[in-house]
């Protein structure tokens, strides 16, 4: 495969797995005229999320060009991102509907 | 590739040439079914499937589908007494300029009647629809719609994205697109509003949005579950914006609140009149956007919806566990999307080239399966 992960936007924080990926590898992220290599800091699962650089604890999480979320903790470059350390902005309410354990 | 269509004497001009059997009440569906299976060929049934009570959308929603620029005719069928009138619902769809007629079991004395004398009516429909002139078309002539069903992961990374890339294609060359489900838009607002054309504009998606998250609210029942989350999905929001994907980059020219064609070209966010689905679900999506116009429509899904709807619909799939559903139903594979052999852009343009033949004729798989539902 020709591309492990695709980002959907040039702003975004994040990129997406295309296939279960490992803690240790090293995943090139292309769009457009942007590219970067990223070390994964955990295993991402198909269709989970990983974060490209270092964000801050509060920042907005973008994906698409749009704020999924906001990290509640400073999260890693390659660092898995998902309800555990992003609550939606508008709708957190929903993490605690589900009992979805951190 | 040339486009050529058929032409109407309102001076629409369709992309396939049919004629329509509407009935405008349960009591007389299996009637207008019988006349309609008489000519199976090139002849579409829908109506209101509803009761005697007259109800404005969904009246409203089958005399614009009568009207549409792929019927060349129409035929109505009433029972007599129910309040969706026959005659009246013929009188308004012959603004159109089209040939329609409207009969009735009661005024005709009985099922037998009514269907000799439906199909003398459809023998001169269907051969008047036959003659219609052919006329050249350009993508600026063409308004398409898109919604997704049954979506998994893969629609919001590659399907719907696809979509919004060919749905940039069309409006470059002047089209007219359209989507809707403003309940899977929620967190959505600030972004369309932001591309709206006027402050009128963002404040009537901002409106429409609002709708339907306190609708959500109200009724218990959000797009969201376990399952999103086990899937990779981390927000509301993010789901919405895997659905934005398929409104592309243009700026947004308006919302669409009842039963009518765009205004202008460009893109569009369609919202239907209260209470007007029929049998609702995605084939009913299809037909709110036919009711505006459209001539066919995108429908990404994941996990496998193979509906189709009274106008062509053209299937984009990239579930990689599903070969026999891509194989057998999608006219669009976007796995080498998810299997990082192709850009976005690049399957954008095949979405795109693929629209430009279903409208100069290529049947989609929707269609060759007999998937018309109403």
């Amino acid at each position: 495969m020709k591309h492990q992960a695709i980002k959907m936007h040039a702003s975004d924080d994040v990129a997406t797995a295309l296939t279960d990926l490992s803690a240790g590898d090293t995943i090139h992220v292309e769009l457009a005229d942007q590219a970067m290599d990223v070390s994964l800091v955990e295993d991402i699962e198909f269709a989970h999320k990983f974060a490209l650089h270092d964000i801050a604890e509060g920042q907005d999480i973008l994906k698409f060009g749009l704020p999924i979320g906001k990290a509640l903790v400073p999260i890693k470059a390659g660092a898995w991102v998902h309800v555990h350390n992003c609550r939606s902005i508008h709708f957190g309410f929903h993490r605690e509907q589900y009992g979805l354990k951190a | 590739m040339e486009i050529l269509g058929f032409l109407r004497p309102d001076g629409q001009v369709g992309i396939r040439n049919k004629v329509a059997v509407i009935y405008t009440v349960h009591c007389s569906m299996v009637v207008a079914s019988k006349i309609q299976r008489m000519f199976p060929e090139n002849t579409q049934l829908f109506g209101y499937p509803g009761g005697c009570a007259l109800r404005d959308g969904p009246v409203n929603k089958i005399v614009e589908l009568a009207k549409h620029s792929q019927f060349g005719a129409a035929l109505v069928v009433g029972l007599g007494c129910e309040g969706a009138e026959a005659h009246m619902i013929a009188e308004r769809i012959a603004e159109s300029g089209k040939p329609v007629e409207a009969i009735k079991i009661n005024e005709e004395d009985g099922d037998i009647r009514t269907i000799e004398k439906g199909m003398r009516l459809m023998m001169q429909f269907i051969q008047h629809t036959s003659m219609a002139e052919r006329v050249k078309m350009t993508p600026a002539d063409l308004i398409v719609g898109a919604e997704c069903g049954g979506s998994d992961a893969t629609s919001g990374l590659a399907s719907n994205p696809t979509v919004g890339a060919a749905a940039d294609l069309l409006i470059r060359d002047g089209g007219t697109y359209m989507f809707s489900e403003t309940s899977e838009l929620l967190g959505c607002a600030d972004a369309l509003a932001a591309r709206a054309i006027n402050a009128e504009v963002a404040a009537d998606i901002r409106a429409a949005i609002e709708e339907a998250e306190k609708a959500s609210f109200a009724h218990g029942r959000f797009s969201w579950g376990y399952g999103n989350i086990l899937g990779g999905l981390t927000s509301i929001e993010e789901k919405s914006y895997g659905a934005l994907a398929k409104s592309g980059t243009t700026p947004l020219q308006g919302v669409l609140r009842t039963f009518r064609k765009p205004d202008r070209p460009g893109l569009w966010i369609q919202v239907g009149e209260p209470a007007s689905g029929t049998f609702s679900g995605d084939p009913e999506g299809i037909n709110q956007f036919a009711a505006c116009g459209s001539h066919l429509a995108m429908f990404t899904t994941g996990c496998g919806s193979t509906t189709g709807g009274l106008i062509p619909v053209i299937k984009v799939i990239g579930n990689v566990r599903r070969p026999g559903l891509i194989r057998d139903n999608a006219d669009l594979d976007t796995r080498p999307i998810i299997n990082g052999e192709q850009s976005v852009e690049e399957m954008g343009q095949q979405l795109y080239d693929e629209i430009l033949a279903v409208a100069a004729g290529k049947l989609t798989k929707a269609e060759v399966l007999q998937h018309y539902e109403a």
